[in-house]
C-alpha cells in the first residue's frame, strides 16, 4: 500500500459557547468529536456530509488554521497538532488549501500575479526573475495564460477564479491539499471543467487531496476513499466503490438516496429521514443518529458504536455491524 | 389537458443600470398547462428568475422593466393589468417560493401572522378563521407541535422547516400556479428529498401547476413533466422530461448533461463545456453559444436561430437542425 501522508487520530474540537450572566456558564458545540483517518500519498480522500457535520471544521485542524481540542495529526509521522507558529510556517509549505468562495478568498487589490506569488514571497523561496517566471508557469499549469498576471480578480468569472486559487495553492510544491467545497459556487458547466483540472494535477503532480464537499456525486467522481460524516463522527470511511455501492451505516442509505439522479427513468425508493440534524451543542446520547434511525436498537440509544472494521478496508460506526 | 394555464411570448426584460441596458431576459417563449410541472434549467444568469419575477410583475423595485412580449395566465393579460388586479392575483393564483427561506420570511411577525396574512387577504377570513387555516397548512406540509409552531417566529425554526412554512403560505390560498425559484438549492439533501416529496404529494392531491426554477438536473429529472433549457437569456431547448435526458438536440443542452458527475456511473473524465456564460453586457452576436459550442458553423456566428419545433412537442434554437427542416421543405 501507499505510503501514509497524513494520520489524525481522535481528533476533537470544541467550541466554548458562553451562557449565563456574565458568560460564566460555559457550555460546548461539539463541531468535530473523535475523527480519525488517514490519507495516502497521490490520493484523494473525500469528506462528505450535512451542513454542521463537521466536515469544514476538519479540513481547517487539519491545516491547522484550527488546534485541536484534542487527538493528535501526524504528517510524514510527525505530530503536527501542538508545532509552535514558526514550525507552522514551514508546514504550511506543504499543506495548502483551496477555498469554496472564489470571490470572498482572493485579495481584490492585488493582481492575479501578485496573489499566485504571495506565497513564494512569504517563504522567500524565489525572487525577481526566478518569481515572475514561477507565476507564469503556475498561471499557464491551471489553464490560464501569463498575460493574466496583471489583471485584478474582479475581471475573471468565478471558474477562472477558483484555478487562481488552485495556482496559488500550488506556489509552493504542496503535498496535500484541502479543497474545501471548491466547486459548490460554481455553474455546472464549469464545476466539471475544474474538476477535470485537479485531476489532471493530481496525475502530474502527485498530489493527495482531501476533498471536502456536500456533494455525493461530485465526491464519488473524484475521490478514491470517502468518509461519511454525521455530527462531528465519522460514520463510514471506505474504498469509494465499497461505499457507493454497498453502504452500511443507515445514514449514509438515507443520504445516497436522498440524492436526485438526473434520469427521469429511475423513480427510485427514497429512505426518507425524519426530522432534521440536532444541535451539534446538545447531541442525542449514544449514537447521536438514533433518533432518525430507522434500525434503532436499544443499545443505539446508551452506547456510542465505535468506528470498526466490518469489511475488509470498509469502516463503520454503527451497532448493527458490531 | 392541454389547457394553458401560463402563456409567455417573447418577453423581453431589460435592466437600465447606468453602464447601460442589460437584456436578462431576450426573447423567452414557453407556457405551462394545467397541472404540469415545467422546469427551467440554466445557469446563473440565463435570465430564469427574471422570467419568474416578470410573470409576478416583481421588478418595480429594481432597474428592471418588461419592455417586450406578453404574458396571458388564464385568459388574462397580466401586463397589461392594474396593480390592484394584480395584487388580487400573487399569492392567490400564482404563489412563489423562494431560495433563502431565512430573507423570504419576515423575522419581527409570527408564522401565524405572515400564513394568516394572504389568507385573510384574500380568501377574506376573520382572525379566528384565518388561524385554523394556518394550522390547517402547518399540518398539511408535515410541521410537528403545528399549534404551537404557529405562535412562533422564523428564527425558531431550522431551514428546512423554514421552507415548509414558504410553501404552506404559498399553498394556503389554493394557486392555480405555484413559481418554486431553487427551492432547494440551500438545503442540505436529506432535507432536500423530504421538500421535494412534499411538492410532489401537494402537486398531486390538488392539481397545482409548478414551475420549477433549478440548475440541480437531478431535481428536474425527479420532478418535471416538461423541460425548458435557458442560454443568455434565451430558450434554446423545449421538450418533455424524457426527450430531454435521452434525446437532447441542442449542443449546450447536451453538454450539461455530460457535464455532470452521475452517482454510480463511473466515468473517468467528466465532459466539459469550454469557456465561461457571456456576461449580458458581452454578447456575441449570431448564436449566443457559438463561441462554446464544438458543432459552430459560419451561420451560427452570423445569425441567430430562431426556436423551431423538431419534432412533436420538442423544440430547439440551432441550426444543426434547421438545415435538416429546410431541405425537407
Amino acid at each position: 500500500m501507499a505510503e501514509q501522508l497524513i494520520e489524525a487520530k481522535n481528533l476533537k474540537k470544541y467550541f466554548p459557547v458562553n451562557k449565563g450572566l456574565f458568560g460564566r456558564k460555559k457550555s460546548y458545540v461539539r463541531a468535530v468529536d473523535g475523527v480519525s483517518f488517514s490519507i495516502f500519498k497521490g490520493e484523494t480522500l473525500g469528506l462528505v456530509g450535512e451542513s454542521g457535520c463537521g466536515k469544514s471544521t476538519t479540513g481547517r485542524i487539519i491545516m491547522r488554521l484550527l488546534a485541536p481540542t484534542e487527538g493528535e495529526i501526524r504528517f510524514n509521522g510527525k505530530d503536527i497538532s501542538r508545532l509552535p507558529d514558526h514550525q507552522l510556517r514551514e508546514l504550511r509549505k506543504e499543506l495548502q488549501m483551496v477555498f469554496q468562495d472564489p470571490y470572498a478568498s482572493l485579495n481584490p487589490r492585488m493582481t492575479v500575479g501578485e496573489i499566485i506569488a504571495e506565497p513564494l514571497v512569504v517563504h522567500r523561496t524565489a525572487t525577481g526573475k526566478e518569481r515572475d517566471k514561477r507565476v507564469q508557469e503556475l498561471l499557464e499549469l491551471v489553464g490560464l495564460s501569463s498575460y493574466h498576471a496583471n489583471r485584478y480578480a474582479h475581471e475573471f468569472s468565478g471558474g477562472q477564479r477558483q484555478r487562481i486559487g488552485i495556482a496559488r495553492a500550488l506556489a509552493l510544491h504542496p503535498k496535500l491539499i484541502v479543497a474545501d467545497e471548491p466547486v459548490s459556487a460554481l455553474d455546472v458547466s464549469i464545476q466539471s471543467q475544474v474538476l477535470n483540472l485537479m485531476q489532471d494535477l493530481q496525475k502530474e503532480l502527485g498530489l493527495a487531496y482531501l476533498f471536502i464537499s456536500h456533494d455525493l456525486s461530485v465526491v464519488e467522481h473524484i475521490s478514491d476513499r470517502v468518509g461519511v460524516m454525521y455530527l462531528g463522527r465519522i460514520v463510514e470511511i471506505a474504498e469509494k466503490d465499497d461505499l457507493y455501492d454497498k453502504p452500511l451505516h443507515p445514514y449514509t442509505q438515507a443520504l445516497l438516496s436522498a440524492v436526485p439522479v438526473a434520469d427521469p427513468r429511475i423513480r427510485k425508493e427514497r429512505i426518507i429521514l425524519e426530522g432534521d440534524i440536532p444541535s451539534p451543542s446538545n447531541p442525542p446520547q449514544g449514537c447521536s443518529f438514533h433518533p432518525r434511525c430507522k434500525s434503532c436498537m436499544d443499545i443505539c440509544k446508551t452506547t456510542v458504536p465505535e468506528l470498526k472494521e466490518s469489511e475488509p478496508g470498509h469502516f463503520t460506526a454503527c451497532h448493527l455491524y458490531g | 389537458m392541454d389547457n394553458k394555464l401560463l402563456e409567455i411570448e417573447n418577453l423581453k426584460t431589460y435592466f437600465f443600470t447606468d453602464s447601460g441596458r442589460v437584456p436578462a431576459v431576450n426573447g423567452v417563449d414557453l407556457f405551462i398547462r394545467e397541472g404540469e410541472t415545467l422546469g427551467i434549467v440554466g445557469e446563473s444568469g440565463c435570465g430564469k428568475s427574471v422570467t419568474s419575477l416578470s410573470v409576478m410583475r416583481l421588478l418595480a423595485h429594481t432597474p428592471g422593466r418588461v419592455v417586450d412580449g406578453s404574458i396571458r395566465f388564464a385568459g388574462m393579460d397580466l401586463l397589461s393589468l392594474p396593480e390592484s388586479k394584480m395584487r388580487e392575483i400573487r399569492g392567490n393564483e400564482i404563489a412563489m417560493i423562494f431560495q433563502e427561506p431565512m430573507t423570504s420570511l419576515n423575522p419581527v411577525y409570527k408564522i401565524g401572522d405572515q400564513i394568516g396574512e394572504a389568507v385573510r387577504l384574500h380568501l377574506k377570513y376573520d382572525k379566528k378563521k384565518a388561524r385554523e387555516r394556518v394550522i390547517q397548512m402547518l399540518k398539511l406540509v408535515g410541521i410537528p407541535r403545528a399549534e404551537e409552531i404557529v405562535d412562533e417566529y422564523p428564527h425558531q425554526l431550522s431551514g428546512g422547516m423554514r421552507q415548509r412554512i414558504m410553501i404552506a403560505m404559498a399553498m394556503s390560498c389554493e394557486p392555480k400556479l405555484l413559481i418554486a425559484d431553487e427551492p432547494t438549492t440551500a438545503l442540505d439533501v436529506t432535507i432536500q428529498a423530504q421538500i421535494l416529496d412534499l411538492m410532489r404529494k401537494l402537486k398531486e392531491e390538488r392539481g397545482t401547476a409548478i414551475m420549477l426554477i433549478t440548475h440541480d438536473l437531478g431535481v428536474v429529472a425527479e420532478m418535471c413533466d416538461r423541460v425548458v433549457v435557458m442560454y443568455a437569456g434565451k430558450v434554446v431547448e423545449e421538450a418533455d422530461v424524457f426527450d430531454i435526458f435521452e434525446n437532447p438536440k441542442h449542443p449546450y443542452t447536451q453538454g450539461l448533461l455530460h457535464s455532470i458527475p452521475k452517482l454510480r456511473r463511473k466515468t473517468e473524465r467528466l465532459q466539459s463545456i469550454p469557456g465561461n456564460v457571456p456576461t449580458p453586457g458581452n454578447m456575441p452576436s449570431g448564436c449566443k453559444f457559438a463561441p462554446r459550442c464544438s458543432h459552430a458553423m459560419d451561420v451560427c456566428r452570423e445569425q441567430e436561430p430562431d426556436l423551431l419545433q423538431i419534432a412533436s412537442g420538442h423544440r430547439c434554437r440551432c441550426f444543426l437542425y434547421q438545415n435538416d427542416l429546410a431541405k425537407e421543405a
